[in-house]
């Protein structure tokens, strides 16, 4: 029923992307998550990935960086294949990143200011600690926390953690990043601050973005293109012109946040349970 | 079933010994940089100052009961003053190590485990992963050398309240002559029997960790995942603990045969 969009047909995806997916399949034991999927990310550009709540856009995102390895089928970073790379060639790969954990990822154990610097701390032997200082005080800037550096992730507000673990995933500067849901749990103000530095940082630092994310109001501002995923196969993929007139129901649907008929008549069937059916265990009889 | 199990059961397997491999090739590689020791630094002083006390009420207990329980036998035939070299034989050699040992993996290795289970499931060891670093070389090597670093000289607190409170019962509630007491220890313990419990601490230290850090890393969702990845890995670590002393002690034996022939005969 569900027709593939054209230009995901295995074979023909474009392989001149930074980083390209050919013919992915993951499955968790015997579920299938993703279903032979075949995506080239532009180098500079921002890639939206918008899909329904547990379609595989989280499992999408780490298969980007390899966090997950595919079951079948290839990624390539530059053309040059690295899902089968080992741990240690990984981890040379992974300094060109910087990924933004759905739910922040913050180690809980240190400050804000050391988990900023800490991918620093891995790669680079400090010496100048004042630099270090202004550098952990101009991210934060970017994020709005500056004077958060002493405190513990623990005290953070699940909007500040999530700020926080991105101004540690734009530490290093990276070429490429990878937000997961970067303006989930924050305000409408704070997203549209969130939204603005994503594209500040591809515009002066010509950083390649993908962006997982529920929220349309950012997606059509920050997307330079926008794929839609839905049961584990790309539905739609294109500008967020083309995704605002996309004929397709399901996408349609998705992008006015409406309920589909199937979801309402579940809803509806659950109407004749009512409390007054449960006998209290409070009540002697 | 059968099969899908022993698949899964070899699968485990091979998936801890390429663990083990890399922690210890991590762990190698720490010793030489030095911008790993504050690591180590801080491991070893989570790990060792707490342990201590427990470790010293341990061996003092430990050498108490001894006294307690082998004074009669002893006594019945007149051999009462031979009380030292059983108890501070059985306290250096077996008792000491093992019970510090345990002890350590109790305290240590479900801490240990806990700790890294929740980093696993709020995905705090893929953030390190990706920013480029090894999880192993920055979580497992920093506490595997601390623990067997630390495990030799909590076998030496341990050995040496064992040997105080031995000594208490026997001299002070048994009255048996202190300076006989301490002259027929001194001709049983030897210097080697010291110097095995004390290297067995570096294996036994070795394996709390690397157990413990491999049932964090393989910990699965949720706080009941993490609980109990701690019960399999404090199981995990008694049984090791008690198989490695085994295979030491088989070891050490051959090694002291061909050393020393002669006196293994007396
Ligand atoms: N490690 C795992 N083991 C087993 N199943 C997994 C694992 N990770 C993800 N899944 C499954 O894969 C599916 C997709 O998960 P994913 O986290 O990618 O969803 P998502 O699209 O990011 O959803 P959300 O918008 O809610 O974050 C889910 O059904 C989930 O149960
Ligand atoms: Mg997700």
């Amino acid at each position: 029923m569900i027709a593939e969009e054209k230009n995901n047909q295995a074979g023909s995806v474009d392989s001149n992307g930074v980083i390209v997916l050919k013919n992915l399949t993951k499955k968790f034991g015997k579920k299938l998550v993703l279903d032979n999927i075949s995506l080239s990310i532009e180098k500079g550009k921002t890639t939206v990935i918008i899909g329904p709540s547990g379609c595989g856009k989280t499992v999408l995102l780490k298969h980007l960086i390899v966090l997950l390895r595919p079951t079948s089928g290839n990624v390539y970073l530059d053309q040059r294949r690295i899902d089968n790379l080992n741990e240690d060639e990984l981890n040379q790969v992974r300094t060109r990143y910087g990924f933004l954990f759905q739910g922040g990822a913050l180690f809980d154990s240190i400050s804000v200011f050391e988990n900023i610097i800490f991918p620093i701390t891995q790669h680079y032997k400090i010496t100048n600690w004042e630099e270090i200082d202004a550098l952990v005080k101009n991210k934060l800037t970017m994020v709005g926390l500056d004077g958060f550096q002493k405190f513990y992730p623990a005290k953070l507000s699940g909007g500040e953690k999530k700020r926080v673990a991105l101004a540690r995933a734009i530490a290093l500067n990276p070429e490429l990043i990878l937000y997961d849901e970067p303006t989930t749990g924050l305000d409408p103000i704070r997203s549209d601050v969130i939204n603005e530095l994503i594209l500040k940082l591809q515009r002066e630092l010509g950083v390649t973005s993908i962006a997982v994310t529920h929220d349309m109001t950012s997606a059509y501002k920050i997307a330079d293109r926008i794929v839609m995923l839905h049961k584990g196969k790309i539905l739609a993929d294109g500008d967020a012109d083309y995704i605002r007139n996309h004929p397709h129901p399901i996408v349609q649907q998705f992008i006015h946040g409406q309920i589909d008929d199937e979801d309402l008549l579940s809803l509806q069937s659950n109407e004749t349970t009512s409390p007054s059916q449960f006998v209290s265990q409070n009540s002697k009889n | 079933m059968m099969v899908t199990n022993a698949i899964n059961g070899l699968d485990n397997l091979g998936q801890f010994a390429r663990f083990v491999f890399r922690s210890i090739a991590a762990s190698v590689e720490s010793c030489r940089k030095s911008a790993t020791y504050p690591l180590i630094w801080t491991q070893m002083n989570i790990i060792g100052v707490h342990s201590v006390p427990i470790v010293m009420v341990t061996g003092a207990f430990v050498g108490m009961i001894l006294a307690i329980q082998a004074y009669d036998q002893l006594a019945a035939f007149g051999a009462e003053e031979h009380l030292g070299v059983l108890i501070n034989i059985s306290v250096v050699k077996e008792l000491g190590p093992v019970l510090a040992a345990v002890m350590l993996a109790g305290r240590i290795g479900g801490a240990l485990t806990a700790e890294l289970g929740t980093m696993k499931v709020t995905e705090q060891i893929d953030a390190i992963k990706s920013m480029g670093t090894d999880p192993v070389k920055y979580l497992v090597a920093p506490r595997v050398l601390a623990c067997l670093l630390l495990a030799p000289f909590l076998i030496i607190f341990a050995d040496l309240l064992g040997i105080i409170g031995g000594y208490f019962v026997s001299v002070i509630h048994f009255g048996i002559n202190s300076r006989a007491y301490w002259t027929f220890s001194a001709l049983g313990v030897e210097l080697w029997d010291v110097a095995i419990g004390v290297i067995k601490g570096f294996f036994f230290g070795a394996a709390i960790a690397v157990i413990s850090c491999y049932k964090g890393f393989t910990c699965k969702e949720g706080a009941h995942g993490v609980g109990q990845a701690c019960t399999e890995a404090f199981v995990a670590s008694f049984i090791s603990i008690l198989a490695l002393d085994f295979a030491l002690a088989v070891f050490f034996k051959a090694i002291y045969n061909t050393l020393w022939p002669v006196k293994s005969l007396i």
